[in-house]
């Protein structure tokens, strides 16, 4: 898992390993039990660097990104 | 040799890329952390016309990383300021500056004169704003946003699958999440390397060399020193959202999403009420709340007064609002941005209580 901006504050770290999840669904429930601050945010969601716009299948070996969109200039 | 020189013997920009700049007209909205780096080179890179959008004044905190300005220009409009020094740089170039704020009254009429725009503004409002009129107008958009130490870079409506903001992020963040209502701090070269970027594109885009980096979001971190690059695509969702016709945008209200009342910090709101025409500063303290303050600057009248008559401050385009602690400023401001939402209505943070007030006072009485 790969946590930018907003997002990276919410987690303990920037990196790091998730249990495997059957789908993004699943994974993204879970991510919300443990890290319930999460929930507050709007952010994206891009699977092995393709942003994702349904529930997605995962494998176990992806690369997940959280992606909050910034707004400053 | 010319001042172009260094670019033209690059074989694939030649003469012909040179050309390509000084006959385009780009617009950059916000002349601010990444509208500098933005300006400076397009405009050392030719760029034969460059439109300049902002409504703000420069502040001494601008300055770590508006880097166009120095200490000699606060209190100086932003837009033609930066007009202003880049022409004497460069004489030869032409420069349309509009020294207000992005609207949807003025935004279609703005955009559709220029080929490229860049959006270096600070706000999800302009955002989406900016974005919703790109598409309608079909414009190339540049779009560059920063967060602390990290930044995003993303082309729009260029190239085969034209893509646009609402692809990635449907609709703006709820009011909890949108770090501007309160000051987020970052490191100057933060918007430096991501407005470089920005103008790096827009070369490309104007010249035809290289690969543009369409259909793609990109971040950077600043700290790791590392890009990201993630591939996007058309998002039925988001589309759902868009205007669909001029008549419809120029309905909507993109100011609405900072749904807690803007802030502003004190040094900024004295800056606006000194140098920017219809503004007023407005202490709205009930009478006889202690301290008592008379200065030229300040005008009072109560919450309740403005209330019942919001229509006593329709001459005023920018209102900012000032309480014992912020609370009621920031109230009142939410209720009157939903009655004018075209007027720039903030809250003075912290109010007269803030260690950073003028008219902060040890024997204020609470």
């Amino acid at each position: 898992m790969k946590a930018f901006g907003m997002i990276a504050e919410k987690l303990p770290e920037q990196e790091f390993k998730f249990p495997k999840k059957k789908d993004t669904e699943e994974l993204l429930n879970s991510l919300y039990n443990e890290y319930p601050d999460l929930k507050e945010l709007d952010f994206s969601l891009a699977v092995n660097q393709q942003l994702i716009q349904q529930n997605t299948s995962l494998d176990g070996n992806e690369e997940i990104a959280l992606l909050p969109p910034f707004s400053g200039g | 040799m010319n001042r172009f020189s260094r670019q033209t013997i690059l074989p694939d920009f030649g003469e012909g890329g040179q050309e390509k700049l000084s006959r385009a007209r780009v617009l950059v909205v916000g002349a601010g952390g990444l509208g500098s780096p933005v300006l400076l080179h397009l405009a050392a890179a030719g760029v034969g016309t460059l439109g300049i959008v902002d409504g703000d004044v420069i502040s001494e905190s601008n300055l770590n990383r508006q880097t166009l300005f120095g200490h000699q220009h606060t209190g100086k409009p932003k837009a033609t300021t930066a007009a202003e020094i880049l022409k004497q740089k460069y004489p030869d170039l032409n420069f349309e500056v509009f020294s207000d704020f992005l609207n949807t009254n003025n935004a279609l009429e703005i955009i559709s004169s220029f080929d490229v725009i860049v959006d270096g503004t600070d706000n999800f409002g302009t955002r989406y704003l900016v974005n919703d009129a790109c598409v309608l107008l079909n414009k190339p958009l540049v779009m560059g946003a920063i967060y602390k130490y990290e930044g995003q870079l993303m082309i729009f409506n260029f190239g085969d699958v034209a893509l646009n903001y609402r692809d990635i992020y449907p609709n703006p963040p709820g009011e909890n999440q949108i770090p501007n209502c309160a000051e987020t701090g970052v490191l100057g070269v933060l918007p430096g390397i991501i407005g470089t970027l920005q103008a790096s594109e827009v070369l490309k885009i104007l010249s035809g060399v290289g690969k543009v980096l369409s259909e793609k979001i990109l971040f950077f971190n600043l700290k790791n020193t590392s890009f990201y690059e993630v591939a996007i695509q058309p998002n039925p969702r988001g589309r759902e959202n868009l205007p669909k016709s001029e008549k419809d945008f120029k309905n909507r209200n993109y100011n609405i999403n900072c749904g807690i009342a803007e802030g502003i910090n004190w040094e900024k709101a004295l800056d606006w009420t000194l140098n920017m025409n219809n503004s007023i500063l407005l202490d709205i303290r009930e009478p006889g709340e202690k301290p008592f303050f008379e200065k030229e600057y300040l005008s009072k009248k109560p919450m309740g007064e403005i209330r019942n008559n919001p229509e006593s401050l329709s001459a005023y385009e920018n209102i900012l609002l000032f309480c014992a602690s912020g609370q009621r400023s920031s109230q009142l401001a939410k209720e009157l941005k939903q009655q004018f939402p075209e007027k720039k209505i903030f809250s003075v943070e912290g109010g007269i209580l803030d260690p950073a007030s003028p008219l902060n006072s040890n024997e204020y009485d609470t």
